[in-house]
């Protein structure tokens, strides 16, 4: 049984290093047909039966189990608790309860220890979908089937209010210690203008840093500072300044799920009847929605 | 605020002390099955065990967290373990290994000639092991062993690798609410948990004061 424990340890180093390498060229694999075919997948495949099958069932899966779990993190305003609640909400916990509903199924939220691990959880049904305002990248897109960009975002750079006059540039930011996420969206910014930084576990831990004095400036989401940072907040002495990029917020699934293409039809349906801005409206939102699904 | 927080850190240290509680549950017995394993004659077995411990006790425990509870599913594709028994089962492994090497240490230090004393007088080689040796295993091994039990109450904190929701966890929520205090602030629980173990184990090695 030990022994067993060494096997595994072994192994998965290996699967480790295999999907590191391989990762893209399996999906592709798997997702053109589907694609291509432009409508069901209907006609027998003998090639792929078991992955076809697999993939097919996960709306099936969910529904047997009765549970949709949606892996995020505590990130205002798209998953938050009020104080003194134990319940999670916000414009992506509302949405995500909403297409729980219309699928029949309880939703469950898990609180991520680590976002880097969220196609980990994925893949290994620890978890049946990653929402959280999650950045549209090329590595999330190889990770994962993603849906339609249901948002807009950006990344900006956080600093003091005292000094923000300084830095309204992109040029004007090399003298700055940066703190930022973990292979974030911010961390690929900084790593194309060049710039070094600490990582920090989240984006929270980063505006800390810049709020402590420990760093001067930090990068997060425009949704988030517009939330978490300025008078009225938690960091009333922070404000944000350049505009690094443009950016899309999309939901991950297993690759292959057949729930991207439920949730893309249930959203469409959702925002032709207004539903969405309504739920957008409540967490101030809506303009960034409204770019993603009119823009 | 203080109240709050309070509570809501306790809420995390409910699950710290389940898991500490249950890992010495399950560690404290197995630990002095692996120990029989890493002495026996049997060199095959013998050496399994060792490298067994070695791998254990030679690898991080949060690695050892993360292929336990992800390993299943990355590797063969079944459903998990659940978060909470996943990390249990780490760390009952990884004590008893810790454990195993103490008890070892104990059971090898008591005097060949007491084995001796016991098989003159008829006793067999069970007799010899529970009313001579384990008696006074128990009363060397409890120094390491408080040692080893304060280390596990502060790696308790480990399993918030994979979002099991303890008292560290508790803390750093509140850096999203822009408080860090709170996550210093935990460190008082451990202080405490710790202090009580302390005294226990003191208590429990005068207790043990029967023979000199």
């Amino acid at each position: 049984m030990k022994k067993k424990l060494l096997a595994l340890a072994l192994a998965l180093t290996m699967v480790l290093a295999l999907t590191a390498c391989g990762g893209s060229s399996g999906g592709s694999a798997d997702n053109p047909p589907p694609a291509d075919t432009s409508g069901n997948t209907e006609e027998p495949d003998d090639t792929s039966g078991s992955d076809q099958e697999a993939a097919g069932s996960d709306i099936a899966y969910i529904q047997g189990k009765g549970t949709l779990i949606v892996g995020m993190t505590d990130y205002a305003p798209m998953d938050y608790k009020e104080d003194g609640s134990d319940e999670w909400i916000g414009f992506d916990a509302d949405m995500a309860k909403a297409f729980g509903e219309s699928l029949g199924v309880e939703v469950q939220f898990l609180e991520l220890a680590d976002w880097d691990a969220k196609s980990m959880e994925l893949d290994t049904k620890a978890i049946d979908a990653v929402w959280n305002g999650m950045t549209l990248t090329d590595d999330v897109k190889a990770l994962m089937s993603t849906s339609i960009p249901y948002c807009l975002n950006s990344q900006v750079v956080v600093v003091n209010a005292d000094v923000a006059d300084q830095y309204q540039t992109a040029e004007s930011l090399g003298e700055l210690s940066f703190a930022v996420e973990n292979g974030s969206a911010g961390a690929e910014q900084l790593d194309a203008l060049n710039i070094s930084y600490t990582a920090m576990q989240n984006q929270a831990a980063a505006l800390m840093e810049v709020a402590s004095g420990a760093s001067d400036a930090a990068v997060i989401d425009l949704l988030m500072a517009g939330a978490m940072i300025g008078e009225g907040t938690s960091y009333p002495d922070l404000t944000y300044t350049v505009q690094l990029n443009d950016e899309e917020y999309g939901v991950g699934f297993r690759k292959g799920s057949d729930l991207v293409d439920a949730f893309n039809t249930w959203w469409n349906d959702m925002y032709a009847e207004g539903k969405v801005l309504e739920v957008a409206e409540t967490y101030g939102v809506q303009e960034a929605v409204k770019g993603a699904m009119e823009g | 605020m203080f109240i709050p927080v309070t509570l809501s850190l306790l809420e995390g240290m409910v699950t710290t002390l389940k898991l500490f509680f249950l890992t010495l549950l399950f560690a404290l017995p197995l630990g002095l099955v692996i120990s029989f394993g890493s002495m026996s004659r049997f060199t095959p077995l013998r050496w399994l065990v060792q490298t067994v411990v070695w791998i254990i006790r030679g690898s991080p425990l949060m690695i050892q967290i993360l292929i336990i509870f992800y390993g299943p599913g990355l590797i063969f594709g079944l459903p998990l373990l659940p978060r909470f028994t996943a990390a249990l089962v780490a760390f009952a492994v990884n004590y008893a290994c810790y454990f195993s090497e103490i008890y070892r240490g104990g059971i090898q230090s008591v005097p060949q000639g007491q084995y001796e004393a016991g098989q003159v007088l008829g006793m067999t080689k069970t007799q010899i092991f529970f009313k001579i040796t384990l008696l006074q295993v128990v009363k060397r091994i409890v120094p390491p062993m408080g040692n080893e039990m304060i280390t596990l109450v502060k790696d308790t904190s480990l399993v918030r690798v994979i979002s099991v929701y303890e008292l560290i966890w508790m803390g750093e929520t509140y850096i999203k609410k822009g408080l860090i205090w709170p996550l210093f602030y935990t460190a008082v629980f451990y202080l405490i948990l710790s202090g009580i173990l302390t005294i226990l184990l003191n208590q429990c090695e005068k207790k043990l004061d029967y023979f000199k």
